[in-house]
């Protein structure tokens, strides 16, 4: 029986049959079939629940003539994002605005949800930021082939034709190591807090781990920012027209 | 070009005297931990070599927007994709670290 959060054991009280059954179709076992949703599903069906009624919420306070203060702190965060898709990408960037936003939102809460008592952060495993990566990798080329059809595979030729075996080569690599690096990035920074945070809990359990909590808080949001960021530069890529 | 050649043929001869140590075949008995040290070694060095890299992406933003302080906005963006970059490497380290020796 691992250890479980107290949100873990009451979900699994009550669906371990579904998730047993749900890992059946797929013909995977969990190792405890008493106990098969781990922490961090369970932390991440807890964010998800929080942020479908957060935006549900904001969802129907929206008022053009008079906005209230939570409309104005999502206009805000939309319109940076959107104002970084137009730095970034340029021309025709606000059909990226929406998944970027959603994707910059689940990450933030998933990081800062490891602060509470009680609750560990879903991307301090390696499982969570790889799915984001992966996601987002599987998005942008989505996109590159919407908005350049048969012609996106120019991305991955270079400059001159005789260089072109060597060139696909080196782009297909260059593309997967995305993925790993978006993957560990953000999942090194969450594990790497959460190890320093233990190792000074274990020197001197007194008021030290707290400049370390803070610390956590300032690289959840830079990770956040920098997973953003850079998944804009990626469709902004993969969507340029080559000349 | 004299004490250069003084020093290399020196430096060898120590290092060929340890070669009898080669002749153990393998295994201390009270485990010196070496994965352990090299680890940590490995940890020191890809961090401290990522300081030196950041510390001139940071200077050169300085000093970009120093000399141009409307150019502010791109300038910021490139700092921090920078030094993202620069520290998902030393990122990297870690988490062969934490696969091989945890």
């Amino acid at each position: 029986m691992p250890h479980q959060l107290w949100i873990t054991a009451f979900l699994n009280k009550y669906f371990a049959g579904v998730a047993n059954a749900i890992l059946g179709v797929f013909h995977l076992h969990s190792p405890h079939p008493d106990a098969p949703i781990p922490n961090y599903v369970a932390m991440q069906i807890v964010v998800f629940v929080f942020l479908v009624l957060v935006f549900v919420l904001v969802r129907s306070q929206l008022s053009v003539e008079d906005p209230g203060h939570v409309q104005q702190v999502f206009e805000s965060i939309n319109g940076m994002i959107s104002q970084q898709g137009h730095e970034v990408i340029g021309h025709g960037h606000e059909r990226f605005t929406n998944y970027l936003v959603t994707l910059g939102l689940f990450i933030l809460t998933c990081n800062l949800i490891g602060l509470i008592p009680g609750f560990e952060a879903p991307t301090a495993v390696p499982s969570v930021p790889l799915g984001c990566a992966v996601v987002t990798w599987i998005y942008y080329h989505m996109n590159g082939i919407r908005q350049n059809g048969p012609g996106y595979i120019k991305h991955f030729i270079g400059p001159v034709w005789w260089l072109a075996p060597l060139m696909f080569v080196i782009e297909v690599a260059s593309h997967l190591a995305r993925i790993l690096s978006l993957t560990v990035r953000l999942f090194a920074n969450m594990f790497a807090g959460d190890m320093v945070t233990l190792v000074f809990f274990s020197l001197f359990p007194i008021a030290i781990p707290v400049i370390f909590m803070l610390l956590h808080i300032g690289v959840s949001f830079i990770q956040t920012y920098i997973f953003v960021l850079l998944a804009t530069v990626y469709i902004g890529e993969a969507v340029a027209h080559e000349h | 070009m004299r004490k250069l050649t003084i020093g290399l043929f020196s430096v060898s001869a120590i290092t060929m005297m340890t070669m009898p140590a080669y002749a153990q075949g393998g295994a201390a008995a009270p485990a010196t931990n070496w994965v352990a040290i090299a680890s940590g070694f490995g940890m020191a060095l890809a961090a401290g070599l990522a300081a030196l890299g950041q510390g001139k992406v940071g200077a050169a933003a300085c000093e970009g927007m120093a000399r141009n302080p409307g150019a502010r906005p791109g300038i910021q963006l490139a700092l921090i994709l920078g030094l993202a970059f620069i520290e998902s490497l030393v990122l990297f380290t870690l988490v062969i670290i934490f696969a091989k020796v945890v």
